[in-house]
This record gives structure tokens, sequence and C-alpha cells, in this order.
């Protein structure tokens, strides 16, 4: 025992064990969240219950099973229901997902495994993704063109039903192409012709025949939106044409406008292959669309984007400053005490809490940088702020000082890395301490400056609590890059993965709806950071390949 | 044993150098790092087109001295120098002198091969196109051009655009004095150049120092006596930071004329 101890093994061990310990935990981690996230878009099966409640109320709930619980009896019994007396001492009780929003006080509902008298797979059921209100569960009786019910017999019902919805669906993205497009373009210009107008007038140069300029500009404009808010409007006309009769659990039959149903399956008639062809397509809808009734429903693209968007802008901020200052302190700066603590102090930088720097982004990048910038080149968008308000570049901004600490350490650990013999061999051929700076030391230090990189953005893109402050909003109505001049809307504020899973899980209306959501996007959010990471670590790589060090 | 074999050669008074073959000329070189004085009164000629060894055991300061003649001591921090080194006449240290343009002029060689993470190509036209040469032909034909004069055209001509890590030790070395050649320089300071190579890769560059001083004055820093024996034509020996003797090197290992070098020459001590 005491040779085994002798010999280092246990050590071995220790060690190794605690590696496969922080191994299992992330994996186990990715793998929850994964699992919980991504099996939200598989089709579960839907149900027909049969419910007899404890008062001999009966009644039929169609839904899927959300989650499933084990309760005690007492609790129950503690709780105020009546009517246990002959069961077991635990039981079941289900979450049942029944959709239909609008026609039922809850469309989460809880069942007692008891009152279920019946439960059997409801065949021909189809599901509707709609633009509000949630899914809708129920059998489809007929289509209707206008006001006349198609004669169509039961067995066709459903191709017709799909190419209808695909003709509705095709003028939903006409008037979604004309909204985002032309619309949006003519509304840009206005804006910028008032602004314009406004600029005139503040220089005190504002002239009847500029007024009339202005007004002739504005009214062609307004000219060609009312024709395009004819094309809009008989788009959606076209779109409402058709509507769907369906019949619910309670025996109702209910119209709806193929113009807000956004698709429809049937999960209980589908294969396996078809299951899975209909997973991928969710997950591509979910990360491809935009979120719809306050983020419960729909997909994250925007949040994708904004984050995927922020953390690059905050990489391309932090690269520069963080080298140059690395470069400085060693290489010319004194080697006194005053780097000393400078270098401390920067050190030290990294231990603020990011919620202290969300607040000095909206003091000083906000409000005084913000603001002087509107006060300056803005001032005829006041008192409406330009810059003067959070967004995206403050958000990196602020996350780009947050980060420095981290590139200005790693890069300086590259610095001093590279062999003097280097230096000397470079500054021996005439090379001035500039040159031998850009042209040996920089790229050697490259991969340790990609490092610190890497570490900055895994930091940066699961930053939140400062976001919040400086540019992250629940819905941005725009994205920071589009096709209207300048392009790029660096003071438009963005959606982020992280504030998006703080929103839907903490701060929506319908909590269960939302909680698969969480899940995804969290995992999505890891996968994005994980994706980032991947991609500098390849860069990485592929330069210390380039610049091995000498291997003495 | 050590090689007299040049023992008849013609011998130069050192003294009575004229400023044409004068290639450097140390005055009074006084070196301190902090408090402590690490040269003390050096004063010598170099000659031009010759080969001169800096003997002596470690510590001793013929790196320092070396390192003095292309002002790589400006790097410490803490050096101070006094005193005088000449270059045609002009002080090396006056405040006038940029010191690029110096280093241009007299390159150095290192103990161990510092090649750049670059191409063998890359690392012989470092110093051109660190002067703004950048037209093609003019690299390629100083490129030919150095690693011939360095004995390493044959060896790496068909891989010029590999990385130049993929060389042996002694091919690295040469690849250095190949990169310090390209840019003409006059003088050429080797620091031990051989310390770190097997003895074959040793033998070739001998061979080529020998080829070298044919077109620059080389100054060679050894802790190798037979070395200098074989390339050098005249050899200082340095102890404690002072030169104790600078003669000719059959002079000076036939017959010094100072205690301390002879028993340095004869392994009583060093």
């Amino acid at each position: 025992m005491g040779k085994w101890f002798k010999s280092g093994t246990p050590w071995i061990w220790m060690t190794g064990g605690a590696v496969s310990l922080s191994l299992i935990a992330v994996i186990g981690l990715i793998l929850l969240i994964g699992w919980r996230g991504l099996s939200f878009f598989w089709p579960a099966t839907v149900y027909e219950f049969s419910i007899e409640n404890q008062q001999a109320e009966k009644s039929v709930l169609i839904g899927e099973i959300y989650d499933t619980e084990h309760v005690l009896k007492q609790q129950l019994i503690d709780g105020g229901v009546t009517g246990l007396e002959d069961e077991a001492d635990s039981l079941d009780r289900f979450l049942l997902k029944i959709g239909n929003r609008e026609y039922v006080d809850l469309d989460f509902q809880w069942i007692l495994e008891t009152y279920i008298k019946d439960k059997k797979v409801a065949h021909d059921i189809v599901v509707f993704e709609r633009t509000k209100n949630g899914n809708f569960y129920g059998y489809l009786e007929a289509i209707k063109e206008g006001e006349t019910t198609l004669p169509i017999d039961q067995a066709n019902l459903i191709d017709e039903l799909d190419q209808r919805l695909d003709r509705a669906l095709e003028f939903r993205d006409k008037e979604h192409d004309l909204l985002t497009g032309d619309i949006g373009r003519i509304n840009n210009d206005l804006a910028n012709i008032r602004l314009e107008q406004r600029k005139v007038e503040l220089d005190g140069e504002l002239t009847d025949a500029k007024i009339a300029e202005f007004k002739a500009q504005s009214d062609a404009l307004r000219a060609e939106y009312l024709g395009l808010e004819n094309e809009l409007f008989s788009y959606r006309d076209q779109a409402k044409r058709d509507s769907v009769v369906v019949k619910d659990m309670t025996g109702r039959s209910v119209s709806m406008p193929l113009s807000y149903i956004l698709d429809f399956y049937q999960p209980n008639d589908m294969n396996f292959f078809q299951k899975v062809g209909h997973w991928l397509h969710q997950v591509y809808k979910f990360v491809h669309d935009d979120p719809r009734e306050a983020n419960t429903e729909g997909g994250v693209f925007p949040a994708i984007f904004g984050t995927v968007f922020m953390v690059m802008l905050m990489a391309v901020i932090v690269t520069p400053f963080g080298v140059v200052a690395a470069i400085y302190l060693h290489e010319y700066a004194g080697k006194n005490s005053i780097t000393k603590f400078i270098r401390i102090a920067v050190i030290n930088l990294s231990g603020v809490p990011s919620i202290v720097y969300g607040v000095f982004g909206l003091g000083f990048f906000v409000y005084i940088l913000g603001g002087s910038i509107d006060q300056l080149l803005y001032p005829e968008a006041l008192p409406s702020p330009t810059f003067g308000s959070p967004g995206v570049l403050w958000a990196a901004l602020t996350l780009a000082i947050l980060t420095l600490p981290v590139v200005i350490v790693s890069t300086e650990e590259g610095l001093s890395r590279i062999p003097s013999t280097l230096r000397e061999g470079s500054l021996a051929l005439g090379a001035t301490k500039s040159e031998t700076l850009w042209r040996i030391v920089i790229p050697m230090a490259s991969p340790a400056i990609m490092t610190g990189l890497i570490l900055a953005v895994a930091r940066a893109a699961g930053e939140v609590a400062p976001l919040m402050l400086v540019g992250v909003v629940k819905i941005a109505p725009t994205l920071p890059v589009d096709g209207n001049f300048p392009y790029l809307h660096l003071e438009r504020k963005f959606m982020h993965l992280g504030f998006h899973i703080y929103d839907v899980g903490f701060q929506s209306p319908n909590v269960e709806a939302a909680r698969p959501l969480v899940y995804a996007t969290s995992f999505l959010l890891v996968t994005v950071i994980i994706g980032l990471n991947l991609a500098a670590i390849a860069i990485r790589n592929n330069l210390r390949e380039k610049y091995r060090a000498l291997e003495h | 044993m050590i090689d007299l074999s040049n023992l008849n050669a013609k011998t130069n008074d050192l003294n009575t150098l004229t400023p044409e073959n004068t290639a450097l000329e140390i005055k009074n070189l006084d070196l301190f790092y902090g408090d402590k004085q690490a040269l003390h009164n050096v004063s010598m000629k170099i000659p031009k087109g010759k080969v001169t060894a800096f003997i002596g055991p470690s510590g001793c300061g013929k790196s320092t001295l070396l390192r003095c003649i292309n002002r790589m001591n400006d790097l410490v921090e803490i050096c101070r120098v006094d005193g005088n080194i000449e270059l045609h006449g002009i002080n090396i240290y006056d405040k006038s002198v940029d010191v690029a343009s110096l280093r241009r002029r007299i390159g150095m060689v290192f103990q161990r091969p510092n090649p750049f993470p670059k191409s063998i190509y890359e690392n012989v036209v470092y110093g051109l196109r660190l002067q703004g040469i950048n037209d093609r032909r003019t690299l390629d034909e100083a490129c030919e051009t150095s690693l011939r004069g360095a004995a390493l055209w044959n060896e790496v001509k068909d891989r010029l655009h590999d990385n130049a890590f993929g060389l042996s030790g002694g091919q690295q070395q040469r690849l250095v004095i190949a990169r310090a050649i390209a840019i003409g320089p006059e003088v050429l300071l080797l620091d031990e150049p051989t310390s770190a190579l097997d003895p074959i890769s040793t033998l070739t560059v001998e061979e080529l120092i020998t080829e070298l001083k044919k077109k620059f004055t080389v100054v060679i820093v050894t802790h190798n006596m037979q070395q200098a024996a074989r390339v050098s034509d005249q050899t200082a020996f340095m102890y404690m930071g002072k030169l104790i003797e600078y003669s000719d090197t059959n002079t000076l290992f036939t017959s010094p004329t100072q205690k301390q070098t002879e028993d340095y020459i004869t392994g009583r001590y060093g």
C-alpha cells in the first residue's frame, strides 16, 4: 500500500478522476438541454381523452401529453381534491397541451389519472400552427372558399387544404416582401426627408422653395406608398379567401381563415421518417423564423443574428485595442513599478462584476458619447436619439472593455514566449524595433492573440447582464443589417439569445408554452458559442502550425 | 591539437595597420552593466578582409565586446558604454549614427541558429525586404547568390519555399549566415557560431568562414581554441573583461608574451 502511494499512482487516479468528472458534467449538461430542447420539435402523439371528474361531469380533451408528474394522494387530499379514497397512495398527473387557446380557459391542463376513463390515439387529428393563439387541434370537416363550402369528399380534404394553404402562404410571403422591401424603403426615405428638412431648417436655410421641394418629394413617396398599400391589401384579401372548418374536442365547428394558418400536420398518421422530416423542418423553422406571440412561438433567428453580430463586432473592436495595449506594456513601457501597477490593474479589471460594465456603458457610451455624437452629427433628429440610446455598437463596446483584460494578458504572454534570439536576429539585419514587431513578433504572437480572442468571445457571448442596459431588447423590429443605406445600422437595438432565454423563461405570459423554448434556446446559445470558439480555435491552430516556434 | 600549418604565413603588425586596411578600430572601450564593469579599457584594430578571433574563458567579455561592435548591447537597458568604436573613422556610438543602417553594414550570426518562422527564401531576403526591395528578380538573384555564398544552395535549391525549421541545425546556421550576407555587410560578426552544432556541421561552417573572408571582414568569438587556430588570422585573448593579448594567430598560439595567455592555451585554466 505504501509502495502504491509512493509510486504516484493515486495522484494519477485523482487527477484523472477530476478530469472525467468535469467532462461528465459538461457532457451531461449539453445532453440535458439538448434533449429537452430538441425533443420539443418532435411531433408528439395526440390523444383523445374521455374525462369524468368527481362531480361525474363528462368531457372530451384532445391534446399531447406534455409532462407527467407523480403526486402523493395525501398531498392531493390536503389540496382539497375529494373522491380519492379508493386510490393508491400515489397517483400520476398529466399535463395536457390542448391548444385552441381562444376557445378554452387554459390551453395547458393538469388531469389526474383517475379521471381519465378512456384514452385513445386520435386518428385523423390535424394540428394547425397559427400566427396567433398557438396551436389548434381538431378534425378537418370542410374547406370554404368565401362563404361557399366546397364539395370535396373527406378523403381529398387534406390534399386540397395543402394546395390552398400553399396559395395563401404565397400571398403572405408577397405581403411580407412588400412590407420589408418597398414599403420599408419608402418609410426609410420619408424619415430621411423629414430629417433632411429639419437639418436645413437648423442651418437656417429653409426657404419656401425648399419646403415645396421636400413636400414634392414626400408627396411622391406617399403616392407610391398608397399604390403599394392597395397591393398589400389585395394580397391580404386574397390570402383570406379560403377558410377551413374544423371540429374541436367539444364537437363545435370552428371556421378559420387560411391567412393565419402557418402550417398543419397529422402527427398520428405519420410514419417514422415523416416524423424525422417534420422534426428537421421544425428545427429549421426555429432557427430561421422570427419569433411570434411575445416570443413564445416561432423562431429565434433575430436573436441568433444579434448574438453573432454583436460578438463579432466586439471581437473587431477588442482585438486591436488589446493587442496594441499589450505591445505597449510588454515592448515599450519602462520596466518599473508604474508598469507593474498598470498590469495588475488590467488583470483586476476582469474581476469587476459585468453589470458594473453595463452601468458604465450606459453612463459613458450611451449618454455621454452617444449623446455627444447626436449633438454633433444628428442634430436634426433630436430630441429623439440616434446613437444616444442603447444600441448594438454600445453593447459591443461595453463587452469589448469587459473582455479587454483577457486579450491583453494572453497577448502579453504570447509576446514574452517569443525567443529573444529571433528579435535579435531581425535587429541584426538592420530592422528597427517596429519592423521587428510587425514582421516577426506579432505574427509569431498571433496564436496567443487568437487564444485571447477565443476566451474573450466565450465570455462575451454568454454575458447577458450588461447587455440589458446597453442595447438588448425583447423584440427588435429590424436587424442591425438590412438593405437600406447605410446597410449597417450600429445604433439599432438588437436581440440576443441569452436575453431571449431570460425573457422567455421569466417574462413570458405562457409559462408552459415557453419552457421547452428555454431549453431549445439555451442549447442553441451553447451551440453558437461552441461554433464561434471552434472557428477561432481552427484559425489559431492554423497560425500555430505556421509559426511553430524554434524547438531547441 | 593546435594547427600550426600556416606558421610561416606573412604576419601583420597589428599596431601599424594603415587606415585603409583597418576595418574597425576599438578605442579605450569600457562597458558597464549597471555598477559592474564588464569591459576594461579595450583597444584594438581589426584588419580588413581577415578573420579575427576572440578567445577566452566563459564570462571574460568576448561576446560582450562582439555585441558592442554592432550595438546589440543597446537592447540591454542597464548597459552603458564609454569609449569609441570606429568604422572608417566614424564613431559608431556617435549620436548621429543610425543603428539600423549600422547593423546593415555590420552583420551578425548568433550562437544558436535563429531562422525566422518563414520559408527558406523569405529568411534569406528578409533584410532586403526591410530595405524596401520587392522586385522578384532582384530577390531571386540575391537569394541564390547568398545561399551559394553560404554553401547551402545545392542542399536547398529545390525547397526554397519550405519552412526553414525543416532544415538541420548546421543547415539552419548556414541559412542564417546567408541571411546575414544577403544584405552585403562589410563586417560579419560570428558569436560562437558552431557551439550548437555537431562536428560535421562545424567543419562545414569553418570551411565557409575561410571562404567568407574573401569578401568580408570576419570577427568570430569562440571558446574552442583549435577552431580559432584553424580559421583565424589574428587572435585576441581576453580575460576578466580585459584584452590580455592580441596578435597574429600563429604568434599567439606558439609564443604568447603573457603568462595568462600561455596558461589558457595550454589548458591550465578556463
